[in-house]
């Protein structure tokens, strides 16, 4: 009984101790993390200076894109610029941006769905370096049929940048998703993490790629190229900030639907002349 | 305090200095900066350089190009679409001009499900018999002679203002001889073209040019609808040059514009059915030697041998001119 109260009180005054040591180190910590956090708030201010156009502060800007699918003619010329203009490795299976066909015969439930990496279409180009779609429909009964371009939505909750585990890819203060591709230990959690399949792994380099909407063209007051290319304005990009930018009149004056809202990344890419199909 | 507890207590801190440490060692420059990121990246990824220049870097030295382009219907298609990026250039080398245009204007242009109805399409081996798209076509203002289709002259002002022509070109618009055309039933908006052309001096003849000189741009019309409104007179004479069966072959590289018979179907191009052998003959000549400009012309010219010439417009002089009206006739 005696011996039970004393190893009682031996282990109240040790833990009275360690409870001490825990406050103690807790208080250090804190005080740290709390300068670090204060670092950081600081410094996320205004990083204009440290672009390399001064006059761009990505605080006066948050990007958008849309794009019209009623117009699109799938010239897959945007594929070929954003191969061009990113260096995308030069075949069909990788690529950040892609156009979509749909098309139900008469007679068929589903529609059926092919893109540039189809075999089919890259048997009609010629090869992996060209993109154009087969006139495979040609003489059958089609009900309806339509393009769909496709690229990173760039969200605003990105599944993508929370599972990275390393901080390799972030979203910016303008409402852009990057890829530090230095930072990259090309692990594709993300690759499996975004639910749009607008990742895709560069096997030559080991990093993760996609759409960055061309950040280094968008940051010296240039459209992306795909946007630059589209010879009949199916892609439509600007400053959600700016009332007259021609996303913030595309949004205004369509009635516009995003890719699986349900997922929850509330994406940034905005459709028109879309159907139920497509996800 | 037990010695075992010390040790404990003294190792836990050790372990938590060293993690501080090498958190702050393996973590690199920038990386708080703005947030969870290498700050650093950012400005990496924004440094780079734009790869597609923009048609305002191309009008730089091509003006006049770009002021053709812009004023026609592919002002949507930027230059790069089909010369490629334009980074580099002029610096290192020419930019390509696309050779194979049938295959190029067929990425937009091919009939096929899903593309919108106001996009302009065609069945590409329908529409162009297997030409170049260039052949008709002016890629930087593909739109062929939408503005002169429609001549609103007045006929009988023409005609009065005709007496003049007719010495040459015969009282009905049928040429008496064989060294200068027929005009009657020609396509009116053709004759405006070709007489404005005389008249502005972009076409030079020694006969033509001081008559069209004093016209006026209405009795250019009026000229044009009185010709036009003419009666063709469809008959054909033995052609006096080449060999017509011969042309025929050759004549299938021109059908696409002046139709399969010598007919153009499009009224900005000129119908050859039953036009002056030797009058067509001098025509291709000077086309070919660069006389009459016209760049689709000289184009189609080039290739052509004096005996090719002769023959295809045996063929053209002995085709009808007037339009077929049940089936086709065969010479």
């Amino acid at each position: 009984m005696k011996k039970t109260k004393t190893s009682l009180a031996a282990r109240r005054a040790f833990l009275r101790k360690l409870g001490r040591a825990a406050t103690i180190t807790g208080a250090v910590v804190g005080a740290g993390t709390a300068g670090v956090m204060q670092q950081a708030a600081a410094k996320s201010e205004s990083p204009s200076a440290s672009f390399p156009t001064p006059e761009y502060d990505w605080t006066h800007h948050r990007w958008g894109y849309g794009v019209d699918a009623t117009k699109c003619i799938g010239c897959l010329r945007c594929v070929e610029a954003c191969k061009r203009e990113n260096n995308v490795a030069g075949d069909a299976h990788h690529f950040r941006t892609w156009v979509e066909r749909y098309v139900y015969l008469e007679g068929e439930e589903r529609p059926h769905i092919d893109s540039h990496h189809d075999p089919v279409n890259i048997e009609a180009s010629g090869s992996e370096k060209e993109y154009r779609f087969a006139n495979r429909y040609k003489g059958k009964k089609v009900e309806k049929a339509f393009f769909v371009p496709k690229l990173c939505n760039h969200c605003a909750h990105p599944a993508c940048v929370q599972v990275c585990p390393t901080g390799a890819t972030y979203k910016t203060a303008d409402g852009v998703v990057l890829i530090d591709h230095k930072y990259c230990i090309g692990c594709q959690y993300c690759v499996q993490a975004c639910p749009y399949g607008a990742r895709f792994f560069n096997e030559e380099h080991g990093h993760s790629d996609k759409c960055t909407w061309c950040y280094h063209r968008i940051t010296k007051g240039l459209q992306p190229a795909c946007v630059e290319v589209c010879p009949v304005g199916a892609r439509v990009f600007g400053d959600l900030k700016d009332t007259n930018s021609p996303i913030s009149l595309f949004i205004r004056n369509n009635r516009v639907q995003v890719l699986r809202p349900e997922t929850g990344n509330a994406p940034n890419v905005y459709y028109v002349g879309i159907d139920k199909e497509v996800a | 305090m037990p010695k075992h507890i010390v040790r404990l207590i003294a190792l836990l801190a050790g372990f938590g200095v060293l993690a501080a440490f090498a958190k702050w060692y393996f973590t690199v420059d920038t990386f708080y900066e703005y947030g969870h990121y290498r700050a650093a990246s950012v400005t990496e990824i924004a440094a780079q350089e734009p790869v597609f220049q923009t048609p305002r870097y191309c009008e730089a030295c091509h003006q006049e190009r770009h002021a053709q382009w812009s004023a026609g219907n592919h002002k949507s298609v930027i230059c790069e679409v089909c010369h490629g990026a334009a980074q580099g250039h002029p610096q290192n080398g020419k930019l390509p001009i696309p050779k194979d245009t049938a295959r190029l204007c067929s990425l937009c242009h091919e009939e096929m499900p899903g593309r919108p109805r106001t996009q302009p399409q065609i069945d590409v081996a329908k529409h162009s018999g297997g030409q170049q798209c260039i052949v008709c076509h002016n890629p930087h203002a593909p739109k062929i002679g939408a503005a002169a289709a429609r001549i609103t002259g007045d006929a009988s002002a023409g005609q009065k203002l005709a007496a003049a022509c007719a010495g040459c070109h015969g009282a009905q618009g049928i040429s008496p001889n064989d060294i200068w055309p027929s005009l009657a039933g020609q396509h009116a908006a053709y004759l405006a073209r070709i007489l404005g052309a005389y008249k502005s001096g972009a076409q030079k003849d020694v006969a033509m040019t001081p008559i069209a000189q004093p016209l006026s741009d209405a009795d250019v019309r009026d000229l044009a609808a009185y010709y036009g409104s003419l009666s063709c007179k469809s008959a054909p004479g033995p052609a006096k040059v080449g060999d017509a069966a011969a042309g025929k072959d050759l004549a299938k590289n021109c059908s696409a514009c002046h139709g399969e018979t010598g007919i153009a179907g499009n009224p900005a191009w000129p119908s050859l059915a039953g036009q002056k052998g030797a009058y067509l003959q001098n025509a291709l000549k000077a086309f070919r030697a660069g006389l009459r400009k016209d760049p689709l012309m000289a184009g189609v010219t080039r290739g052509l041998s004096d005996a090719d010439i002769a023959n295809l417009a045996a063929y053209y002089a002995v085709q009808s001119c007037a339009l077929p009206t049940e089936g086709k006739k065969t010479p």
